[in-house]
């Protein structure tokens, strides 16, 4: 149903304006919760269910765990925010539950691409992009040790930025 | 900096710009690119100065988004032609997007505004590695795709960065910022003439990398950061400065320094293609830098009050001049007359 594919659009939108305005991280980064939640809503509309798995664990478990630990070693006691967006919170959450179910069982149409087997309905469609993961351990070895250098390289250059603790670039001279 | 450190960085800044330049993959050519933008941010900011750190942070910001931009052009290229080959973007807003991610890589007009902050946050050499080495990837790229960029976007981008280039650089002191300006205006020429003889461009490219690091490497013997530095600089290497004004007027494009040979065969080429009026506005455009580099060059070889005599060379020199900076200047001040040679084999 492309209504539900344009109101996970509208989600991201809402979860990247969320990120921009809010004038303390601690509560933005919620909006990059929403914001990946609904791209991998968005993922899975292509048939892409592994794509989006790995977005999921990527994102949200790794490098969102990261940002909360490093932030909660520096956070200030009383940051300022909008104003109680709870209930509107738990508004979305339910509705957007209650969606997502409904899609996954196939009771509402997504838009589906890719080959439709017996058994399959609803969220639950053909995997076409194990195979682009497969390539990477072997044809696309070159890709993958590049890949693997840049992540490498990333890790080396925030070391390097943030070496130095009152010395180092973060304190102002 | 840590030893280690600058070696990792600057590996990875030779593993990206090699894998940009032999790639035929989009996705390559954007991991290349990515690998170069994160391996040089610690090395803008290695002096930890706060400004170094903000030079660092606007570069990063500009070249994520210029990326981002460049990957998404690929992508929806590869969605309606369904393959990612770098010689075959067909997708109109996909080239459209390309030419837009391009010119912020390179720091063409209206995208320019990061480009002299940046390189006044970090040292001459490092503000050299981005004026020549980090142009180098976005550039192939743009040779490679060469026939499907924008034509109206190119030209209109030329030419504001031509005026840009020319006319900001004339109100500034310090000689980072100046060379910032003029990479603005030359990335401009380059830009001009991309689509109608690419290897023109590549030509403009290489002799620019010349003439900006002679520039550069004999600045940096004599740490002249503003034209005050450079108005008192004579007294310890007076021969160096008399090379420093030939380099300076080569950049500006003046017969018979090397410099002159870009400009002219651009000019050659663009009136070919009957658009003689393109010519003759970045032409006169240029003559706006053509002031400030003469101001350079004045400032470079004079002597003027408060020094009394009329040669007050110190006796003891502690300069050490690198001997990259002799061969580049040469090299930029007398390559016009090997132009058939250079034409026929880039």
């Amino acid at each position: 149903m492309t209504y539900f594919i344009f109101f996970l659009g509208l989600c991201f939108i809402l979860g990247a304006l969320a990120v921009a305005s809010n004038p303390s991280p601690y509560y933005g980064v919620l909006g990059l919760v929403l914001g990946s939640v609904v791209g991998c809503g968005w993922l899975l509309s292509l048939g892409v269910s592994f794509i989006s798995l790995v977005l999921f664990l990527v994102y949200l478990g790794g490098m969102l765990v990261v940002f909360v630990y490093s932030v909660s070693l520096a956070a200030d006691p009383f940051p300022e925010t909008w104003g109680d967006w709870r209930v509107l919170g738990y508004g979305v959450g339910l509705v957007l539950v209650v969606f997502v179910g409904m899609v996954v069982g196939n009771f509402v149409g997504v838009g589906v691409q890719g080959v439709n087997t017996v058994d399959c309905g609803g969220a639950v469609s053909i995997r076409m992009d194990f195979s682009g993961v497969a390539m990477f351990y072997s044809l696309g070895a070159g890709m993958f040790l590049v890949a693997g250098w840049g992540l490498l390289l990333t890790l080396f250059v925030v070391l390097e930025l943030v070496r130095g603790l009152s010395r180092g670039a973060i304190r102002a001279v | 900096m840590n030893p280690h450190a600058k070696l990792i960085c600057t590996l990875s800044l030779i593993t990206g710009s090699t894998i940009t330049i032999s790639s035929n993959h989009w996705v390559m050519a954007w991991t290349g690119l990515e690998i170069n933008t994160l391996a040089i941010i610690p090395l803008i900011s290695k002096s930890h100065h706060p400004r170094a750190v903000e030079a660092s942070i606007k570069y990063f910001l500009v070249q994520a988004a210029a990326s981002a931009l460049l990957l998404f052009s690929s992508m929806s290229n590869a969605w309606t032609t369904g393959q990612w080959d770098i010689t075959q973007l067909t997708n109109p807003t996909s080239c459209l997007l390309l030419t837009a991610a391009i010119a912020i890589k390179l720091g063409l007009a209206p995208f320019h505004f990061w480009f002299p902050e940046v390189l006044q946050g970090t040292s001459l050499t490092t503000a050299l590695l981005l004026s020549t080495v980090m142009k180098f990837p976005p550039m192939t790229i743009l040779f490679m795709t060469s026939s499907s960029l924008n034509p109206t976007m190119l030209t209109t981008l030329a030419l504001i960065s031509a005026t840009l280039g020319g006319w900001m650089g004339l109100n500034q002191t310090q000689t980072r910022k100046i060379l910032a300006f003029s990479s603005i205006s030359h990335m401009g020429w380059m830009a001009v003439i991309i689509i109608y003889d690419p290897k023109l461009s590549i030509l403009t490219f290489y002799l620019y990398v010349l003439m900006t690091a002679a520039v550069f490497l004999s600045l940096n013997t004599t740490k002249t950061l503003k034209l005050s530095t450079m108005m008192t600089s004579w007294t310890k290497t007076p021969v160096l400065n008399a090379t420093l004004m030939l380099a300076l007027l080569s950049l500006a494009g003046l017969p018979p320094l090397t410099g002159f040979m870009p400009k002219w065969l651009i000019l050659q080429e663009l009136t070919k293609q009957e658009m003689t009026v393109t010519a003759v506005i970045i032409s006169m455009l240029s003559l706006l830098g053509l002031f400030f580099y003469l101001r350079l060059a004045y400032y470079a070889t004079i002597t003027l009050p408060p020094n009394s005599a009329n040669h007050m060379k110190q006796w003891h020199i502690n300069k050490h001049t690198n001997p990259m900076t002799a061969i580049l200047t040469s090299l930029s001040t007398t390559l016009l007359p090997l132009s058939p040679m250079m034409l026929t084999s880039i």
